[in-house]
Order: C-alpha cells, then structure tokens, then sequence
C-alpha cells in the first residue's frame, strides 16, 4: 500500500464521482422517459397484443452484457459521454417498463371499474387512479435500473465517458491496486446511497390508505 | 324511466347470448330487482344501461332518450354505480372518495364539503370520525355504506347496485337493507338493483325480473311472482317456502284483529268463562296492575284444563307472557312465535300498548286472500 497513490486517487474523486453521478441521473431519466410511457402505452386495450413483442425485444437488451452494449455503441455515438449514456439508457429500460406494466395490471380492477363506471374520463382514471396506486412497483423498478446504471456506467471509462470508471482503468493499467480500491468502493457506495435514496421515495409514495395504523 | 328495447348481448368469441332479447321498462321512482342464478346475464345487463358493456343490439331509453346519443363518461356521471366489490379508491379518504363525481361536475370546495358530510351523515357514518379515514380503516359494512353514499353524491336520479349488500355478513345486510329502504322511501329513485337472493329481491323490490340463461323468465311485483310462479323454474328458484316468503309481504299490524279479544285482570280470574262467553271471544288477555299485558290465554286452552281455578289459569296465562309481537313486524315472524308458544294467537302491540290479536287462522284466510286473487 502507498499512501501518497491512494490519496492521489481520492484527489480525483471529487471530480469523478460528479460526473458519474450526472450520467447516472441523465441516463435514468432518459430510460424513465420511455419506458415510462411505453409501459402505460403498452397496458391500454388498443396496444395490449404489441406488450409481448416490445419486451422481448427489451429482454435482448437486456441480456447483453454491459461490456458489449458499451462497445456497440461507440461506433454509432462515437467517443465520450454521450455514447455512455446512450448504453446506459439501453440498460435501463427493461427492469422501469417492466415494472410499470406490472405495477397497471396489479390495480385493483374493480377499483379501475368503480372509478369509469362513476363517468370518469379515462385520462383521469390513469392519472389519478392508475399511476398513484402503481407507483410503489414502477419506483421499485426505477431502483433496480439505477443500481444497474451506476454498476454499468463505470465500464464507460473505456469509451473515453469518465466517471468512476477512469479511476478504475487507471489502476488496472499501472497494477495500482489502491486506485481500483478507491475506483470501486466509491462505485459501491454510490450505488447503495441510490437504492437506499429511491427506497426512500417509494415509501413516501405508497398511497397512504396501504399503510393502516390503528 | 328505463327502457329496454328488444337488447341482446353476446360476448366475442361465443355463440350463446349473455342476455337474449329482452325487453323491460323500469318506471320513474321504481326499484326493480334482477334476480337469478349467477351467469343468468343480469349484471350485464345493468352495465350496459352505463356503457360499461355495449349492446350487441336493441336499445336502452333512458327517459325517452337513446343512450348512445349522450357521451357514455357524461352518462356515467348521471348514473350511480354501486358494486358489490364496492371499489373505494384506496389511496384517498372517505371525504374524497364521496366528492369524486362533485368534483367531475366542477362542483366548489365548499359546496362539496357540505355535501360529503350530508351524505356521511344520511348513511349513518359520523362525518367527524370518517370524514378523513382511507378505505382499509373501515369494516366491511362501513365500506358498503361509503359506496352507496358516494353513488349519491351528486344526486343522480338513476341508480345501478350490483349486489352491493353481497360482500357482508348476514346481521349487517339485513340493516342496511332496511336502512336503504327507508332512504329510498323519501328519495325515490329509479333503481336497478342485482342479485341472487331471492329474499333480497322480495324484500328491497317494488318488481322482480327474474332471469334464467340470458331470458327474462316472469317480471312482476314480488306478491304476483310469489303467488304466482309462471313455470318451474321461477317455482324452483323461490324454494318450497313459496307461501312463508309471501308472508313477508305483509304487516302484523294489517290482518291484526281489533276487537275480537277480552282483558281480563288477575282479581277477575275466576270469572273467566263468564266474561268470554258474554263477550263472545275466543282469546283472552291477562293484565297487570299496570294495564300492562302479562299473559294470554285460550277457549282452547281453558277447555283442556278443564275446571280449575283462577291461581291455574294464571299460570296457563303468564307462561305465554312473551305471547306477544309489534304490529310493525311481519306475517312470517307470527307465524314462528305461534309455533314457538305453541298457540294459535298472539296478541299484537304497538310500542308497549295493546292494538289487537292476530290468530293463525288469521294468517290463512290472509295467503287464502292472496292466492287467489
């Protein structure tokens, strides 16, 4: 162990870890973004028979390795960020789209039933009955993918994106062991400081009549 | 008004009709009951008349009016809608779950808060202590009056109730049949009410259509299907206590006697006969001190104990003490006490006060009267 290289590679975290985390949101709100709506999408009565096919084909994309994805898209997005957070997003959306077409199915369908047959449109019972009593499952959902993103996202060092990763490479490449200790520890908490962050949040969003207290 | 115009229904993918051209008029104020055994179509056919389910085809007139000219979520709105699964937005309070049709008609704040309390209030919920508790807070039976309040939030004239005292136990659902009832009395609402319990159709309607297999089978006031079964179906379906069922129908208080008894007081016992003969009765009535009626006895019963005194004959007399039933209850409820007592008269109160006797053979000549009418 050499001190002086381990404090060199916490000097570099500060910087990092910024942009890591920035990848992480960005990519996490592009995959919300899509997935999201394609989950709502996908559990309307005139889109219901396309649900199977658009998750398989997410299901491929989800079983490529973080690695592959990483390299696939370099040629198409070049180097940088931007590629990086175009493979991370592909990471992303299975476990969020998902999640959103379980958390639909999962409401109640006399609840969905009482709430049309009192003549609300059908925007209203998406927005007002639907989503808030899915939004445990889709933030359960929303939670595996960030953990995922933030595991993944530090492979986007090879395509030139930064992050934790640049620490890590670094160290394979000079056999430092201490950079990749600091590289990956902090990969580790940050990950942890997301699920314990969106677990957070889906407790906060757990409608409120679930949770009785007598 | 609703009317139902030669309606067929059958689902995609099938070939027997769920419901098979039936033609049906609900009148204004009225509560008609569907009743049959499950899978008979009668909950689709309630939710076609809110386009929940499209007709195949026929047409459904709501006051005159076809009722795929009005936007069905505007219909909806007009109607009210109780499930048996009463279908309580969980993640809102009982206040919101009552203002959900207000608030669809942009009613104000205020305006809405008046209302839920009124409506708490009127299913006999207090406002203060359900007002801002969620759905998974309350018993079973509270829900379902949640559910009926909520279906009248915005006063519809039209209500749709799928089994809606289905889900609860049998104590609670006797109440709030009766407390509905009683609601209904003063709102009089055009009612479609489903289910499978024929005691429920013969008590909450003013008509019972009764369905077999998508068809309706007999429709009519619950005394003309009781008395008068079209075939063997419907005879079936209403079960060997045809006869007992139609008691239901009436009041003690209407075939109650008035003036065919004698009061007799303790120190008058000895005089028994006498009095009965003199005032040409056959039941005999045992006051206290109080004029509280105590006992009650019988020609019958005199003449099988034969000559004995008055300390016997008060003895026959306060063993039937409880000989006695409020005029507000029903034939078939005599009926039992009659068999309890093991007499062929109770006497009939009014409160505490004395109005009269009601005899079995009362009760014959009653059903007598209405089978054969």
């Amino acid at each position: 162990m050499n001190m002086a290289r381990f404090l060199d590679a916490l000097s570099r975290v500060p910087e990092e870890l910024t942009i890591h985390i920035i990848m992480v949101l960005i990519s996490l709100a592009v995959a919300i973004a899509i997935s999201l709506p394609l989950g709502v999408l996908l559990t309307r009565p005139r889109f219901r028979k396309l649900g199977a096919l658009v998750m398989n084909i997410l299901n491929i994309f989800q079983a490529f390795p973080g690695m592959a994805i990483i390299a696939l898209t370099m040629p198409v997005l070049g180097m940088g960020l931007k590629p990086a957070i175009g493979a991370l997003v592909v990471q992303a959306l299975l476990p969020i789209a998902r999640n959103t077409i379980a958390g639909l199915y999962g409401v109640d369908p006399n609840t969905k039933e009482a709430a049309q047959g009192m003549g609300m449109p059908e925007r209203k019972v998406l927005f007002e009955v639907e989503l808030p009593l899915a939004m445990p499952v889709i933030l359960a959902g929303i939670r595996t993918s960030a953990v995922y993103v933030v595991s993944v996202g530090t492979l986007a060092a090879y395509i030139g994106g930064g992050g934790l990763g640049d620490i890590i490479v670094a160290g394979l490449n000079m056999l430092w062991a201490e950079f990749i200790i600091v590289g990956a520890g902090f990969g580790a908490l940050l990950a942890i400081a997301f699920d314990r962050g969106l677990s957070y949040l889906e407790r906060k969003f757990t409608p409120p009549g679930f949770i009785v207290t007598e | 008004m609703i009317e139902l115009r030669d309606v067929t229904k059958i689902y995609p993918g099938q070939t027997v009709p769920a419901v098979k051209d039936l033609t049906l008029k609900i009148e204004e104020g009225e509560t008609c009951v569907f009743v049959g055994p499950s899978g008979c179509g009668k909950s689709t056919i309630l939710r076609m008349i809110n386009r929940m389910i499209e007709q195949t085809s026929g047409t459904i007139l709501i006051n005159n009016k076809d009722i795929r000219e009005t936007d069905p979520d505007r219909l909806r709105m007009g109607i009210g809608y109780v499930i048996q699964q009463i279908g309580l937005l969980p993640h809102r309070t009982i206040a919101e779950n009552i203002a959900i049709v207000p608030r669809l008609y942009g009613w104000d704040k205020e305006r809405i808060r008046k209302r839920v309390d009124e409506l708490l209030e009127l299913v006999g919920l207090d406002p203060d202590e359900t007002r801002a508790k969620y759905p998974a807070q309350l018993s079973g039976g509270q829900m379902q009056r949640v559910g009926v309040a909520r279906a009248m939030a915005a006063d519809p004239p039209i209500m749709l109730m799928d089994e809606p005292f289905g889900a609860v136990d049998p104590i609670v659902r006797g109440h709030l049949q009766d407390e509905f009832l009683k609601l209904q009395r003063e709102m009089k609402k055009t009612i479609c009410f489903v289910t499978h319990d024929i005691n429920e159709a013969i008590k909450m309607g003013d008509k019972i259509a009764i369905f077999e297999k998508g068809q309706l089978v007999q429709h009519g006031t619950p005394q003309e299907i009781l008395s008068n079964p079209k075939n063997e179906f419907v005879r079936t379906f209403i079960g060997y206590d045809r006869v007992v069922k139609m008691l239901t129908l009436f009041q003690v208080r209407s075939i109650t006697k008035k003036n065919s008894y004698s009061i007799i007081r303790e120190n008058e016992l000895a005089n028994i006969r006498q009095k009965m003969d003199d005032e040409q009765s056959t039941v005999c009535i045992l006051m206290n001190e109080s004029t509280r009626p105590c006992g009650l006895i019988t020609r019958d019963d005199l003449e099988k104990a034969g000559e004995v005194g008055p300390e016997k004959i008060k003895e026959i007399a306060c063993s039937r003490k409880d000989a006695f039933i409020d005029g507000d209850l029903l034939l078939n409820d005599a009926l039992s006490l009659m068999l309890e007592w093991n007499c062929d008269c109770l006497g009939v109160l009014d409160g505490a006060e004395l109005i009269g006797v009601i005899s079995l053979n009362d009760i014959r000549e009653c059903v007598r009267r209405k089978e054969g009418a």
